[in-house]
C-alpha cells in the first residue's frame, strides 16, 4: 500500500488496495483482522489500481488515484460499486502515475504529486499540479510546481498544512539505477539521497522549496510518506530503503500564524 | 465472508512507543531507543551498503540556514557538467536543513521473509526484506537460549543490487541461492553459496514489476517466478539472465490466478504449485504467454477493465509445462481450507503433501498434495507453543523429517517435526536477533498518517 488518510472528525481510517482495485474504511482504532465499515470496489468506480487518497471532511468527499493516470472525486460514504462523482482525467489534465493527493479545502484546491519519471531517465518532469477542487473532466492544471529548481525526482505523497498554507512533499530523489553491464550495483544513490520539501499553497512553475529536511545527519535515504501534527512541530516519515521511521522537530516549518479553522476543516492539515 | 486478503496491514505506532505485533504489545523498547541517537545512513555506510566514499558527494544543507554544496560533492558527482544539484539550492535560503531526527522508529535486525533448506550441504538460507540481505546459517544450528545464531555468511550491500528482497531458494547441486525483488528492484540475483559481504551476483536476471515468490526445477532445468499485479507466473530457463525473455507465462482470467505469491515448479510430478491472494485488480490479466512488461522486449498491452474484486484465497495447481490461459487442474479453495494469505508453498514430493506459510492466521497448513476443493488441511500448526507469528516462509526437509518456518513477526526459524501439529515447540530456534527483540515489521514502506486522537501514527506496508 502507498497511501492511507486518518480522519478525525469521524474517526476512520482509509487505505487504497492497489492489488484489488478497492478502497477501504475501517474503524479508527482498529486492529487484527477486524472488517471494514466500507468497501469501494466494482466497474463502476472505475478504480484500476488505486494508491493514494485523501479525504476532504470539510466537503464530504474523497479524491483517489484510480491506478490508471486519472484522480477520482467520491462522496466520502461512497461505499460499493459506486460511480465517481467528478474525475480528473485526459492528457490537458497531465496526471500520470500520482503518488500522493492532498486537498486545500479552504482555497478550494486540489494537490497532485505527479510521477512522470518511468525509471529509464535520471531525470524527470515529475512535480506537483493543482487544479480548482471542483474541476472536472479533461482540464489544465491551474498551477505546477515542477523543473530542475524543484528538485523534484520521484515524488510521493503529499500533505498540506491548511491552516499555514504548506504542502509538505517527500521526494525520493533517486531512480532504481541498476546497470550490470556499466558496473553500477548501488540500488540507490548516495549522491542523491531524498529530501522532504516544503512549498506554499501558492506556489507555481520551477522554484525551489522553501523548507528542507536533507542531508546525512537526516539519515533519509528514500523517504517516501509524510505526515504532519502542527500541535507539536513534528514532521513524520517514512523510508522505504531505511525501513524506517523518522520524526523530525521542526519548529521552523510551523512559523506561520495559523489562519483560522474553516468550518469543518477538521482534517485541514491531514491529520 | 471477507477474507482476511480484503485487509491491510498497518502498523501502529504510538508516538515513543512500537505497538507490532499487537499480539505482543509489551516487548522491550531498549534497542530502539538507541536507534534514535544514530543515523541510518551511517549505519548502511557502515554496513557497506552506501558506497560514497565517507559522505564526500552527499549534498550538505545546513539547519536554518542556507544550503551548502561541498566543492566536488553532490553536483559534481551527479552532474558532469559539474554544476551544482539542484539547481540554485546552494544560493536559495531554506528552512530546516541536514536535520537530525528528534526520533526513530526501526529494527536493526534481520526481518526474515523465505527460508531454504539444503540437506546435501547442511545450510540454510533466509532472505532478509528489512536490512536488504540474504543470511545462511548450519541447518543444524539452533539458539541455546535467548542469544542470537550467527550466520555463516550475509550477503549485503550496495554490489549485490538486492533492494525489497522476497523470496530465496537453492539449488544445492551447484551450490546456488537464488533471490528476486519485490516492489523495488525488479531483478532476480544468483550468488554463490559461499558469496558473503557486499558481492555483486553471480546472474542478474531482470523480471516483472511485483515478483515475489521463486522456484527451481531441476528436472526441467527451470525456474519459476510469481508477480502479484499482473497475476501471472513467469517460467525461465534457469541460467537466465539480463534481459533474457521468458520460455513461457501463464496469465489470464482462465487461470484462476489472483495476486499470486508462494510458487512450486515441480518437475517430478510435473506440476506448477501456486498460492493466491485471491486479490483481482481493475483489470484483467491479458490472456497469452507474453510478458507483460519488463524482463522481455514484448509488452502484452493492458487488460480490459473489469474492476477489482476480492476472491478467496487458494492454491491453484496447473500442469508443469502450462502457458497462457490455461484453467487449473485443481485449486483448493474455499471456508474449510482456512487458507488466509498463504505465502511461501513447499511440495513434500516423498510425503505428497504440500505446506503453506499461512501468514493470516499465524498457522501452517498441510494438504495433500492431490486435494482439491473445499478440503480441510490434515495438519495446522497453530497457537502459542509453536512459536509462529506473521509467517512468511516455509520449506520441508524430507530427509531429516523436518519443516522449517520463517516468521515475519518476529527475529526467528523454527524447525519442528515434519509431522507436528497442534500447538507444539519447535525442535529447534534459529533466532537472527536477542530474544524478546521487538520487530517493527516495516518492510518498503510507502506512506504515514497522523492519528490525532489516539497520538499515534500510522504506517501502512
Amino acid at each position: 500500500m502507498h497511501g492511507i488518510f486518518y480522519d478525525p472528525v469521524h474517526d476512520e481510517m482509509v487505505v487504497p488496495v492497489a492489488l484489488a482495485g478497492a478502497v477501504l474504511t475501517l474503524r479508527g482504532g482498529t486492529t487484527g483482522g477486524e472488517a471494514p465499515i466500507r468497501v469501494l470496489q466494482g466497474p463502476k468506480t472505475e478504480l484500476v489500481q488505486p494508491d493514494t487518497l485523501y479525504v476532504d471532511v470539510r466537503h464530504d468527499e474523497m479524491i483517489v488515484d484510480s491506478g490508471d493516470d486519472a484522480v477520482l472525486v467520491f462522496a466520502r460514504t461512497a461505499s460499493g460499486d459506486t460511480p465517481p462523482l467528478r474525475r480528473l482525467k485526459g492528457s490537458h489534465t497531465k496526471i500520470r502515475n500520482p503518488y500522493g493527493l492532498t486537498i486545500d479545502s479552504t482555497r478550494d484546491l486540489i494537490f497532485v504529486a505527479n510521477r512522470t519519471e518511468t525509471g529509464e531517465t535520471r531525470e524527470s518532469t515529475d512535480g506537483i499540479l493543482v487544479f480548482n477542487r471542483t474541476d472536472d473532466g479533461d482540464v489544465a492544471p491551474r498551477a505546477v510546481i515542477a523543473g530542475p529548481r524543484t528538485g523534484i525526482l520521484k515524488i510521493r505523497q503529499i500533505v498540506i498544512d491548511e491552516p499555514r498554507g504548506q504542502l509538505f512533499v517527500t521526494v525520493k530523489n533517486n531512480v532504481e539505477f541498476y546497470d550490470v553491464e556499466a558496473g553500477r550495483f548501488t540500488p540507490w544513490n548516495p549522491e542523491r539521497t531524498g529530501f522532504i520539501g516544503v512549498w506554499d499553497a501558492t506556489d507555481d512553475g520551477d522554484v525551489p522549496p522553501r523548507g528542507v529536511i536533507m542531508g546525512p545527519a537526516s539519515g533519509l535515504i528514500w523517504p517516501a510518506g509524510v505526515a504532519i501534527n502542527p500541535d507539536t512541530h513534528e514532521v513524520y516519515t517514512i523510508d522505504s530503503v531505511g525501513n524506517a521511521l523518522f520524526i523530525f522537530e521542526m519548529p521552523e516549518f510551523f512559523f506561520r500564524k495559523p489562519a483560522p479553522p474553516a468550518p469543518g476543516a477538521g482534517a485541514s492539515s491531514g491529520r | 465472508m471477507l477474507s482476511r486478503s480484503m485487509f491491510a496491514v498497518v502498523a501502529v505506532l504510538g508516538a515513543t512507543a512500537v505497538a507490532w505485533p499487537p499480539a505482543n504489545p509489551s516487548l522491550p523498547m531498549a534497542d530502539l531507543g538507541r536507534m534514535s541517537e544514530m543515523s541510518l545512513l551511517d549505519i548502511e555506510r557502515e554496513n557497506g551498503c552506501v558506497d560514497d566514499g565517507g559522505g564526500d558527494g552527499v549534498l550538505r544543507v545546513e539547519r536554518a540556514g542556507t544550503l551548502a554544496a561541498p566543492a566536488g560533492g553532490a553536483g559534481a558527482a551527479a552532474d558532469p557538467a559539474g554544476a551544482a544539484w539542484p539547481p540554485t539550492w546552494a544560493s536559495t535560503p531554506m528552512r530546516g536543513g541536514d536535520v537530525p531526527p528528534a526520533r526513530v522508529v526501526s529494527d536493526p535486525y534481520p526481518i526474515l521473509h523465505s527460508v531454504a533448506v539444503d540437506t546435501k550441504n547442511e545450510r540454510v538460507f533466509v532472505s532478509d526484506p528489512n536490512r536488504h540481505a540474504i543470511w545462511s546459517y548450519d541447518r543444524r544450528a539452533a539458539s541455546r537460549a535467548t542469544e542470537a545464531v550467527r550466520p555463516l555468511t550475509g550477503i549485503r550491500g550496495p554490489a549485490t543490487g538486492m533492494m525489497f528482497v522476497a523470496a530465496v531458494t537453492v539449488d544445492p547441486e551447484r551450490q546456488e541461492v537464488y533471490s528476486v525483488d519485490n516492489d523495488i528492484g525488479d531483478r532476480l540475483m544468483v550468488f554463490p553459496y559461499e558469496a558473503t559481504g557486499n558481492v555483486r551476483p553471480k546472474r542478474v536476471l531482470q523480471v516483472p514489476h511485483q515478483a515475489w515468490g521463486i522456484s527451481i526445477s531441476r528436472e526441467r532445468d527451470e525456474l519459476a517466478v510469481t508477480v502479484e499485479g499482473a497475476r501471472e507466473v513467469v517460467i525461465y530457463r534457469r541460467e537466465a539472465k539480463g534481459n533474457d525473455p521468458p520460455v513461457r507465462v501463464v496469465r489470464g482470467p482462465k487461470t484462476g490466478l489472483g495476486d499470486p505469491h508462494g510458487v512450486f515448479l515441480d518437475g517430478v510430478n510435473r506440476e506448477l504449485v501456486v498460492a493466491n491472494h485471491g486479490n483481482q485488480g481493475g483489470r484483467q490479466p491479458v490472456p497469452g504467454d507474453q510478458p507483460r512488461r519488463r524482463g522481455g522486449p514484448l509488452d502484452a498491452g493492458r487488460g480490459t477493465f473489469t474492476g477489482g474484486r476480492f476472491e478467496e484465497p487458494s492454491l491453484t495447481v496447473y500442469p508443469a509445462d502450462a502457458r497462457g490461459d490455461v484453467a487449473p487442474l485443481r485449486r483448493i479453495q474455499g471456508k474449510r481450507t482456512g487458507l488466509n494469505w498463504p505465502m511461501a508453498i513447499a511440495v513434500d514430493r516423498k510425503n505428497d503433501e504440500v505446506a503453506v506459510a499461512n501468514n493470516g492466521d499465524g498457522s501452517i497448513r498441510v494438504y495433500r498434495r492431490t486435494d482439491t476443493g473445499d478440503v480441510a488441511p490434515v495438519r495446522t500448526l497453530k497457537g502459542p507453543r509453536t512459536g509462529i507469528v506473521g509467517p512468511m516462509g516455509v520449506d520441508i526437509d524430507a530427509v531429516n523429517d523436518e519443516l522449517w518456518v520463517s516468521n515475519y513477526g518476529d527475529h526467528t526459524a523454527l524447525v519442528f517435526a515434519r509431522t507436528a501439529a497442534g500447538d507444539v515447540a519447535p525442535k529447534r530456534i534459529l533466532r537472527n536477533a536477542p530474544a524478546g527483540s521487538p520487530t517493527v515489521g516495516f518492510g518498503n514502506p510507502g506512506a504515514v498518517a497522523y492519528d490525532s486522537k489516539r497520538d499515534e501514527i500510522l504506517v501502512p506496508n
